[in-house]
């Protein structure tokens, strides 16, 4: 644990801007905003509760005129340790700014506050006959800031996008304190593509208090199926030929036996399980053609090898199949006390390849790798199971982390899909990126926070360094 | 490499540059940046010359950098749905090559088929079908662009799903080459939907086309693209297709799919627009869908007069507002020399295209600052595209600066200290 970063005097200040009840200065508290959902820990010298953008406006310059780093966080759902304080500092809790501001209809628009849960906002459209399509899994217990902050993905995204096609506007506090709209309801605002810029930056450009997202109509209809196999290559392949038929299926998910076990241990939604994997797929839309489409997508899973295909009777079985889906992490959290999600994306032709891999990876550092992906767009999440208090077994997994990057890499792809770099794959960077690249991004972070406060040491390798012009 | 004369047709805004150089590969473009900046020689990224006129008249104008030679396809993967292709490919010809795959990119803006893709990239052009698919910066995956110092940097990559770093495409989208160049960009790709109709209706008034727009957007009908039409666009249409009889203002629906959601998405349509008090245009085929929307796409390349003196604006508001801005385009282009409207309806953007009247030319920038003060007063803005210099020069491309000025100079300070890209043309001369 390094120095105590907050002096009394910007504690004071604290404790004057949010009232000394939003104040956590010491003791155990602290640990609590010490670690995340990824594998390091590092408490925080203070915890400061916000409700409003004046108020977390005005706890940044506090902190950025003493030189002191903060990070946002929401629902500490971060895979990738986005939102450990690896330098100190404060962590600037924005869970209770949670309102929903307004729902615009006419403009295809909503306002939201940050610290809003992903299924909140989707359970409040819902009854209006909206939705926001960005649905991460991790939905019930992620924030949407959470979602901006990495550019969240989930299983519908290879018809509908990540969040960064979904959100038009920001309310930003700068690191200095600074607050500027970025976008809004009206679109191609002018100059760079500031809004575009600030998703996915893993909150080291600033804050966002306020997001504006763009809200579609429910599918008139939908209909989901299960397909089951006894090779996970007769699933991929599926994937492959639903593609080459032209069809673009709002969910292509599969996953594993060994996550299937578990899942069915934990969820209990009848997944065979002596099966190699399952292929979950949604299509939805106007009805006149939907059925029509779903008995197309079950021909070509029979015909690459499903040995049974199930069609979803009614909204029931849907859910019963998503609960399957959705739980899965869960699920596989019971068979060990930790694991290690790998957040790696190939081209999907490269599924086949890649899925090998991991299994080899397996042999190689004498690990279960349990495996749950979007299949259609080709970003996979092994995860590597471990116990966490044995030191041996965790430098394993790392090291099989990191050759699974590799691969991914290797076979055309990226380090991370949905997850964020964080602290996790900083060093990963490496692979996909050049020095020169890197320096590029480097002058974005510079513009934004020149003194390096806004979620420090994060993103970019440990080596490079923000406050040197390239 | 071309000088003096011989540049004449890289001129921007009536200023010709000392030289027009047209490199043939990623790496002399690099070299010329490079060149260029070591001269301190302002350099204007050139692609296929269509929307020259966007922004404010150039500061310097030394080097015109053409990348037109750089028309590499460079890997096309129909299996996963993506194309890398170098700045200078036309994008009439990406789509013909897509296209024997059964597969599109949807960026549809409407203008001459020289068009590259790094220049629909930097100045981030769109079309109606935005409406469903979204602009480019929802399809880049991946670009290359030439910096200040001529190195080439990599953002993105091929895959869909990629958080890894900063989105540096987003930033480059739009920016109109003043923190780089882009050489190569990457793009996610869909299949061609079965089939394609558009569905068309004429009324009488404008407050019509507002409720069947309002009443399409709460539907569950998903066209493609809706798109509001003037008289003058329609009447062209009407004409392209043989209709004596279709005259007023136009709303044309593009939809797409299999047989059995198109058949059902025409009915509704159909019945839709005429409760609003539309009268149908007959069904068309494909073929004469394709030829409505490309007509309705040039209607403003048909308001006769010289280039010289056209002003074409591109106005955005949010959704609801589009047809309010739409009258009051209408009606600025009735008090001038004439003028041309039409809207992506469902996308709060309106495109006005005027004939500018050299003797009333106060009284129309006048009438140009109202219509962009509507816009900015319910947040919008509106851009000049197209202009005659000396209107320019009395009155600013892009109007009211967004909040975060400040963090775009830098980031501008950041990426090209000397000011050597394109300098004076962007937002706020940056």
């Amino acid at each position: 644990m390094g120095p105590n970063m907050v002096s009394s005097r910007l504690a004071q200040d604290l404790r004057e801007i949010v009232g000394k009840e939003n104040v956590i200065g010491g003791g155990v508290g602290l640990q609590l905003y010490a670690y995340d959902a990824y594998l390091e820990e590092r408490r925080p010298d203070a915890v400061v509760f916000v409700h409003s953008t004046d108020e977390v406006s005005r706890v940044v310059r506090a902190c950025s005129q003493r030189g002191v780093p903060f990070v946002a966080r929401g629902g500490g759902t971060n895979l990738s340790g986005g939102t450990i304080p690896a330098r100190g500092g404060v962590v600037i809790e924005m869970i209770r700014m949670n309102k929903l501001l307004e729902v615009d209809r006419a403009n295809l628009r909503a306002r939201v506050e940050p610290g809003m849960f992903n299924l909140e906002l989707g359970n409040a459209l819902a009854p209006l006959g909206y939705q926001y399509l960005p649905d991460p899994a991790s939905q019930k217990a992620a924030t949407l800031g959470g979602n901006v902050a990495e550019n969240s993905g989930g299983p519908h995204c290879f018809k509908y996008g990540t969040t960064t096609n979904h959100v038009v506007g920001l309310t930003v506090v700068l690191p200095d304190g600074e607050v500027v709209r970025l976008g809004g309801k009206a679109p191609d605002a002018s100059g760079y593509d500031l809004t575009g810029t600030f998703v996915g930056s893993e909150g080291t450009l600033g804050i966002c208090t306020e997001v504006v997202v763009r809200i579609v109509r429910l599918p008139e209809s939908v209909r989901t199926l299960l397909a089951v196999y006894d090779r996970i290559e007769d699933g991929s392949e599926t994937v492959s030929a639903i593609v080459a038929a032209g069809m673009v299926p709002a969910t292509l998910e599969m996953m594993d036996q060994l996550v299937i076990r578990a899942v069915e241990q934990s969820v209990k939604c009848g997944f065979p399980l002596d099966c190699a994997t399952v292929l979950l797929i949604e299509v939805d839309g106007l009805r006149d053609d939907l059925e029509e489409q779903a008995q197309a997508i079950a021909e070509l899973c029979r015909k690459h090898g499903a040995r049974e295909v199930r069609v979803a009777k009614d909204e029931a079985e849907r859910a019963a199949l998503w609960a399957g889906r959705r739980g899965a992490f869960g699920a596989v959290a019971r068979i060990t006390p930790s694991y290690l999600v790998c957040d790696g994306t190939v081209p999907r032709t490269a599924l086949p390849a890649v899925l090998r891999k991991v299994g080899e990876v397996s042999q190689k550092y004498d690990l279960m790798i349990p495996n749950v992906f979007h299949a259609g767009d080709g970003n996979l999440h092994p995860l590597i199971l471990f116990d966490w208090r044995n030191a041996e077994q965790k430098a394993r997994v790392m090291k099989a982390g990191m050759e699974i990057l590799e691969w991914c890499v290797q076979l055309g792809g990226t380090i991370s899909g949905e997850h964020g770099v964080g602290i996790e794959k900083m060093d990963a960077m490496r692979l996909v990126f050049s020095e020169g690249d890197l320096r590029a991004q480097l002058k974005v972070k510079r513009a934004f926070d020149p003194k390096d406060l806004s979620n420090p040491g994060k993103i970019f390798p440990a080596a490079t360094r923000v406050t040197c012009a390239a | 490499m071309l000088e003096g004369a011989a540049a004449g047709p890289f001129s921007v805004d009536d200023m010709v540059p000392r030289l027009a150089v047209r490199p043939g590969s990623q790496e002399e473009v690099e070299a010329v940046v490079l060149a260029c900046g070591k001269a301190g020689a302002a350099m204007v990224p050139f692609g296929g010359g269509t929307a020259m006129g966007l922004g404010n008249p150039p500061r310097r104008l030394d080097v015109v950098v053409c990348l037109d030679r750089l028309g590499r396809i460079v890997d096309f993967s129909e299996a996963n749905l993506n194309v890398s292709v170098e700045a200078g490919v036309r994008l009439a010809d990406l789509k013909a090559v897509l296209a024997e795959k059964r597969e599109f990119l949807p960026l549809d803006p409407r203008g001459p088929d020289r068009a590259t893709v790094g220049g629909l990239l930097a100045t981030n052009a769109s079309g109606p079908s935005r409406l469903s698919y979204g602009t480019a910066r929802d399809f880049v995956l991946g670009l290359r662009v030439v910096l200040a110092s001529g190195e080439r940097i990599r953002c993105g990559g091929k895959v869909v799903k990629n958080v890894s770093g900063y989105d540096m495409n987003k930033l480059f989208t739009g920016s109109m080459g003043t923190l780089g160049i882009i050489t190569e960009a990457t793009f996610k790709l869909l299949p061609v939907p079965a089939m394609r109709v558009a569905v068309i209706g004429v009324f009488r008034e404008l407050v019509g086309v507002g409720a069947a727009v309002a009443t399409v957007l709460e539907s569950q009908l998903l066209p493609e693209a809706l798109e509001a039409l003037d008289t003058h666009a329609m009447g062209a249409i009407a004409s392209a297709l043989g209709l004596a009889q279709a005259s007023g203002y136009g709303l044309a629906a593009m939809v797409a799919g299999n047989r059995e959601t198109v058949e059902r998405q025409v009915r509704d349509c159909g019945s839709l627009f005429s409760q609003c008090g539309a009268t149908i245009v007959p069904p068309l085929s494909d073929l004469q869908s394709a030829v409505a929307w490309q007509t309705a796409g040039d209607a403003s390349a048909r308001l006769s007069g010289t280039s010289g003196d056209r002003v074409s604006v591109k106005i955005a508001v949010p959704i609801a507002r589009t047809l309010d801005l739409f009258e009051s385009a209408e009606l600025l282009g009735r008090s001038s020399g004439g003028g041309v409207v039409t809207a992506h309806a469902g996308s709060g953007i309106v495109r006005a295209t005027y004939l500018l009247d050299r003797g009333v030319m106060r009284r129309f920038r006048n009438g140009l600052e109202s219509l962009r003060e509507r816009a900015e007063g319910v947040e919008g803005c509106l851009t000049v595209e197209e202009a005659p210099v000396v209107l320019k020069h009395s009155l600013d491309a892009w109007g009211k600066p967004p909040e975060a000025l400040a963090v775009m100079r830098r980031l501008k300070n950041e990426f090209d200290p000397g000011g050597l890209f394109n300098p004076g043309r962007f937002l706020a001369g940056m």
